[in-house]
């Protein structure tokens, strides 16, 4: 190794040098490593097969974008259906999730009981749970009321797992916030519900748009859920129904390629513009 | 709502009524009854139905009552340690490489690399993908016959003939391991990064001054400020991935010979594929005894509940 200033020891230049060198090379490894399968998905999803497999190999460089894949999924699958259920149940229990989360939030935050530390735990234990243990109860009670195959039972199943979370992080969030607000509201005679709503909701806004965010994540990511609690197919999701294409005779890499696409458009618009947002609910604990 | 209930919640808002505003009570009602009705609805009845369903043998046709005999077949059974064994190695595995790489790229990020905010949002794709994208990728990816991993090692001559990485005994439950970290990783990075980034920059400043070196001033100031985020990064990534069911469910179903089955695969195996509700309903009153006991040392150890009460 190279030394100059003679002490047998690694100058502080080189060093730094060496440094940077590694520092570099560890993110272009980890870059690489996370884009390649999201590579490889888009360019399947956007060439048509046989373009994919021309001559027997991969081909991975796209020469010839085509909507082949696209409209075989529309054409051929009940891919828009799914899509619909997903969409219903997610919308559903993003909103009860971060409904009950705001209102617990705030209630837990600036009302005084005993027991508060013990309903902590609670939360935070349900927050631990894992979902496949709690789809088999759900599963059971569901199956009991005639509650399987419908929205409303995989919409409560989703917010049973995104709720505790959405709680804890309000919880946090509203501790951040001074009650000097709110008190200055009803020192000018604002009633406790007018303060709420004309005070305590804006300046919760960043808090509730990163609870609804991971409400979203969690109901759009699941399957679990949604594997247990719909039985048939036109009550599928689309990630149960996906996850089933590759089963078919008919259906191959460019379809699946090209729902997975489909699927990744929702994440990839959080990605892009409500970042921060996400950032922040990863600085007080992030869901499974 | 009870008259019980009632007065609790009255007298619990009995510190801000002294204020004499009007709707505090209403807008206590409305604070926590949803909340509750929700934990006990979704939470409270469920579990105590199943963990009473535990309790009988095909609880669901003919029940029968059979007090622990569910539990004490299952953990009788030799299966069982295997597949406990399995969700360790699988937890243990995916939890320390996901906080390796994480912890690296997230001291790589700190240094304000040029590229550094571009990195940063491409993180949030593995974490954000739906777990069944994720599975799609990886089993294109290590596919035998077309996928890429294997015709980049052939063509290298580094193997003979491709391998079925999913569906090999000794090749699955890595192939499930790095598909899991590739997805979680990310979840260390951003909390660590969080950790990183409230550190006080005039702490390096003043090691520097005084001659530590980088090493010194990682083992001095950084570690110790990240520890807490460490050991809890270990903890409750630990019982997800022990009690992850989907990654391990799409991508192998927990073959081949059960080499990839873990607990949470076998309950769903127990409940819809054996369709024995009485003993999957014990294996899952079992996990969730083991991660209550977890969570006792955790509130021992961690006392999280001190963040907000």
């Amino acid at each position: 190794m190279a030394t100059s200033s003679g002490r047998g020891l690694v100058s502080h230049d080189t060093q730094k040098r060496l440094q940077r060198i590694a520092v570099y090379l560890t993110a272009l490894l980890i870059s690489v490593f996370t884009i390649i399968p999201v590579y490889v998905m888009v360019v399947i999803a956007i060439q048509s097969p046989a373009t994919t497999f021309a001559g027997g190999r991969v081909n991975l460089l796209p020469t010839e974008p085509s909507l082949r894949n696209f409209l075989v999924l529309l054409g051929s699958t009940d891919t828009v259906r799914y899509f619909v259920n997903s969409l219903v149940v997610t919308l559903g229990s993003t909103v009860l999730s971060t409904t009950i989360a705001v209102a617990a939030g705030y209630g837990l935050t600036r009302f005084d009981f005993t027991g508060k530390s013990l309903a902590a735990r609670a939360v935070l234990f349900s927050y631990m749970f894992s979902p496949i243990v709690l789809a088999i109860p759900l599963y059971v009670v569901f199956s009991t009321l005639g509650l399987l195959n419908s929205h409303f039972a995989l919409t409560l199943a989703l917010t049973a797992i995104s709720a505790p979370f959405c709680i804890w992080l309000m919880w946090q969030y509203f501790q951040t916030v001074p009650i000097a607000l709110e008190e200055s509201a009803w020192v000018r005679g604002a009633s406790r519900w007018r303060t709420v709503r004309d005070v305590v909701l804006p300046v919760a806004r960043p808090g509730y748009i990163s609870a609804a965010i991971f409400a979203f994540a969690v109901a759009w990511n699941d399957f679990t859920m949604a594997r247990v609690v719909m039985s048939r197919d036109e009550m599928y999701t689309i990630t149960v129904g996906a996850s089933l294409f590759l089963d078919r005779v008919s259906i191959g890499w460019g379809e699946t390629m090209a729902v997975s696409l489909l699927i990744s458009i929702p994440p990839f618009l959080i990605a892009l513009f409500l970042q921060r947002y996400l950032l922040q609910g990863f600085s007080v604990g992030g869901l499974e | 709502m009870s008259t019980a209930l009632k007065s609790r919640l009255a007298a619990a808002g009995s510190a801000l009524r002294e204020r004499d505003v009007d709707g505090t009570t209403l807008l206590l009602a409305a604070c926590f009854v949803p909340m509750l009705a929700f934990f006990v609805v979704v939470w409270v009845i469920p579990i105590v139905y199943a963990l009473g369903m535990s309790l009988f043998a095909s609880p669901v046709r003919n029940p029968e009552f059979v007090g622990l005999g569910n539990y004490a077949e299952l953990l009788g059974n030799g299966a069982f340690w295997g597949f406990l064994w399995n969700s360790v190695v699988y937890a243990v595995a995916t939890t320390g490489l996901s906080l390796v790489i994480g912890l690296g790229l997230a001291l790589v990020i700190n240094q304000r690399i040029r590229g550094g905010d571009a990195l940063r949002t491409l993180m949030i794709f593995p974490y954000l993908l739906p777990t069944l994208v994720v599975i799609f990728m990886w089993k294109f990816i290590l596919d035998p016959n077309i996928g890429i991993l294997n015709q980049f090692l052939v063509d290298a001559g580094l193997i003979d003939k491709p391998i079925a990485f999913f569906s090999t005994l000794e090749f699955a439950m890595p192939a499930v391991v790095v598909t899991s970290v590739w997805k979680f990783a990310s979840f260390a990075f951003f909390i660590l990064l969080a950790r990183l980034q409230a550190i006080d920059p005039d702490l390096y400043e003043r090691a520097r001054v005084e001659g530590a070196t980088t090493w010194q001033a990682f083992r001095d100031i950084t570690f110790p400020h990240l520890r807490g985020a460490i050991l809890i990064i270990l903890l409750v990534r630990g019982i997800w991935m022990f009690n992850k069911f989907d990654i391990i469910y799409l991508s192998t179903r927990g073959g081949p010979l059960q080499q990839t089955t873990t607990l949470p695969i076998r309950v769903y195996q127990l409940a819809f594929s054996e369709v024995n509700f009485g003993m999957a309903t014990a294996l899952a009153g079992v996990m969730f005894f083991l991660l209550a006991g977890v969570a006792v040392v955790y509130f021992r150890a961690f006392a999280p509940e001190q963040e907000v009460a």
